[in-house]
């Protein structure tokens, strides 16, 4: 809600706003595609399950690889950002944010080793106060709008270039990040064919609709605004600049948010790579847990080094602290769209398998699948767009070893792959005594 | 279930269609597909489909798991269970009447189906003051324990909102309820004292088929502050005795 929509208009220019909307709406298709998933199956792998009931195991570990690169990107971006944002907080030289990428980290992976119990409610209390921090300081810039254009208006107002749009639209899903996951706590919820579903169609609503928001506002904001602000590491914080106390508040509202992404993403991560390792698709150490805390340690101690170092690495090789931040978030936005044309198209197939395949999943599963898969198409040729070419290869490199293993998996290793997609089976006690006799 | 989806019972298609989906599998037998649902009842299978998976979501009905087929959920054994008639053999009734003359207080028999339970056999000397309440609040009665820890999720059964305070001594918090369940299925008794009236305590002590699923209670109900646990080996004792005669 705060970072994507600066970063989108560096590219999109005067489409940043359909652009958005674009989004919103193919994510509530996605959203739908899910739930039709949810209402009949109960899994613990989420999407990545979803995908094996319709596609078959080879679909499904691609898309899980996606979706964990996904997961790893955007914690790096998220670390990222929290550094930022606590270095304009105690006013720090930008030298520091690589050692504050090192302290943030830490911290996020001692929430997440503790138990998801923690970081569950410490990243909704976060969430909750940021969003209400944010939406309060944009109002406020609103009340108080400067006269005239700033130098950021020709960006603001650039013009439309197809590669850029399709780069805001896959970025706006990063805006929207995780609404998925509500599959993932399916197994615990009480009621789960009910109540997955629900959230998987409420959540991207709610979200969109805030997201809209704060980009309308941005946007307004930021035509006005000088073209240093808009190209700044924080942006909104820059924004704010003039508003004294409020922007201490805003600054600590982001970094907070930022800080619930990264353990919110880390233990996603943490659990597709955990059902890989428990199904024999990785090596079995992944599907290890801590023997008292039951929290996937083995996955987790492999996947926090990785998410700490390499922001690290980039930000002590040189690189500016936006630039690594808008590098991983889209990487990790085309791991996602990656998934989602996956999980769309598994639908109607899924449906077709159990016999319950009507018209409108066939429209929906593939209107949306081709569309993203249009979209993200263009987006990784993007072409004259910051560094984004960049970003595609070194998505495609890491999405390559996935896609191969999975490949040789099916070729060599079928009997690995036969225990893809383990859903919950209605236990023997949930069935009325005596009708299964039949 | 119509509080949050406001259903003015205006939509009596919806309705008949839904009952219509039960019946059908229920006719058809575990294992029946949406599409030969939608076949027999030759309705559109867009609508069978929904019908079917608001059914499961509400658990009358359960995907199989194959995932294309069917069968009838738990909840609706307990629609069964509250139009069936009571019969108890006359031989538990013998046995029961055993254990009234060794014990000084009331021995009632309870029998349950998944999700009810039912008085089937009051003491007639010292009956329950009303058995009306025993069958309605779970929460708070020995019997109504038993049951409530043989659910995978006793929330199904007494949504949270609905863990009304009869007395002060009554569990109304969901975390107390877990606690004492969980207690319940560890000594495989269940009991309560001053929960459902003031100054009577009550024991129930379950009676369980070769599977080891719950289908009859000994519940002993006494006039004291605290539950009476020295009845419990003569229960377990007769309780034994009714296995062969109610399964």
């Amino acid at each position: 809600m705060v970072t994507v929509p600066a970063i989108v208009l560096a590219g999109a220019g005067r489409a940043t706003l359909p652009a958005f909307v674009a989004a919103t709406v193919l994510v509530l298709l996605v959203g739908w595609c899910v739930s039709l998933f949810a209402q009949r199956l109960a899994a613990v792998g989420g999407v990545y399950t979803y995908t094996a009931r319709g596609l078959g195991p080879v679909g499904a570990v691609v898309g899980g690889w996606s979706l964990a690169i996904g997961y790893a990107a955007v914690s790096m971006s998220a670390l990222v950002g929290c550094a930022l944002y606590l270095a304009a907080l105690f006013s720090l030289p930008s030298s520091s944010v690589a050692l504050l990428v090192l302290l943030v980290g830490g911290l996020a992976g001692w929430c997440t080793v503790r138990g998801i119990q923690l970081s569950a409610r410490v990243a909704l209390a976060l969430e909750v106060v940021s969003i209400a921090v944010v939406l309060v300081v944009l109002a406020v810039l609103l009340l108080r709008l400067p006269e005239g254009l700033g130098t950021a208006a020709p960006v603001v107002d650039g013009d439309v270039r197809w590669g850029g749009v399709a780069v805001g639209v896959v970025l706006g899903v990063t805006a929207f990040m995780g609404f998925e996951s509500a599959g993932v706590l399916g197994v615990e919820a009480q009621r789960p064919l009910i109540a997955v579903p629900r959230a998987v169609l409420w959540t991207p609503a709610v979200a969109g609709v805030l997201f809209l928001v704060g980009a309308v506002a941005q946007v307004v904001l930021l035509r006005r605004a000088p073209l240093e602000v808009l190209m700044s590491p924080v942006p909104v914080s820059a924004l704010a600049g003039e508003t004294g106390w409020l922007v201490r508040l805003l600054d600590v509202g982001i970094a907070a948010s930022f800080f619930a992404c990264v353990t919110g993403s880390v233990n996603a991560l943490a659990r597709v790579l955990f059902s890989m390792g428990r199904e024999g698709v990785l090596p079995a150490a992944f599907g290890r847990v801590h023997l008292r805390r039951g929290t996937p340690v083995q996955a987790l101690s492999l996947c926090l080094p990785l998410v700490v170092g390499v922001p690290f690495v980039a930000l002590l090789a040189g690189a500016g602290g936006r630039s690594v931040l808008t590098g991983t978030i889209t990487v990790s936005a085309f791991g996602y769209v990656l998934a989602y044309v996956l999980v769309c198209a598994a639908a109607p197939l899924f449906l077709r398998r159990i016999g319950e395949l009507t018209v409108w999943p066939v429209v929906g599963g593939l209107v949306a699948a081709g569309l993203w898969l249009l979209v993200l198409v263009v987006a990784l040729g993007g072409e004259s767009w910051q560094g984004g070419r960049a970003m595609s290869w070194a998505y495609l490199a890491v999405l390559l070893p996935g896609a191969a293993w999975a490949a040789w998996l099916a070729l060599r290793r079928p009997s690995r792959l036969a225990r893809v997609g383990v859903y919950d089976e209605p236990t023997v006690a949930s069935v009325l005594p005596g009708s299964m006799a039949a | 279930m119509a509080a949050d989806g406001g259903l003015s019972g205006r939509q009596p298609k919806a309705v008949q269609s839904a009952l219509a989906v039960l019946e059908c599998v229920a006719r058809l037998g575990a294992g029946v597909t949406a599409k030969e649902v939608a076949e027999s009842l030759g309705m559109p299978p867009a609508t069978v489909y929904r019908l079917l998976n608001l059914l499961v979501g509400e658990q009358y009905l359960v995907r199989l798991p194959d995932l294309s087929g069917f069968a009838l959920g738990r909840k609706v054994a307990g629609l069964a269970g509250a139009i069936a008639p009571v019969r108890v053999p006359s031989a538990a009734r013998a046995v029961l009447a055993d254990l009234r003359k060794e014990v000084r207080a009331g021995v009632h028999l309870i029998l349950y189906t998944a999700t009810t339970l039912r008085v089937a056999d009051m003491d007639p000397d010292l009956p329950l003051q009303d058995p009306a309440l025993v069958e309605r609040h779970l929460h708070a009665t020995a019997a109504g324990k038993l049951l409530l820890a043989e659910q995978p999720e006793w929330r199904d059964l007494v949504p949270p909102a609905k863990l009304t305070r009869l007395m002060r001594a009554t569990v109304t918090r969901p975390d107390a309820l877990d606690a004492c369940l969980t207690r319940v299925r560890a000594d495989n008794w269940a009991g309560q004292a001053g929960e459902l009236h003031e100054g009577t305590a009550c024991l129930a002590v379950p009676v369980r088929d070769a599977e080891g699923s719950l289908i009859a209670g000994v519940a002993v109900t006494s006039s004291r502050f605290t539950v009476s646990v020295d009845y419990l080996p003569s229960a377990y004792r007769f309780v034994d005795g009714l296995v062969p005669l109610l399964t």
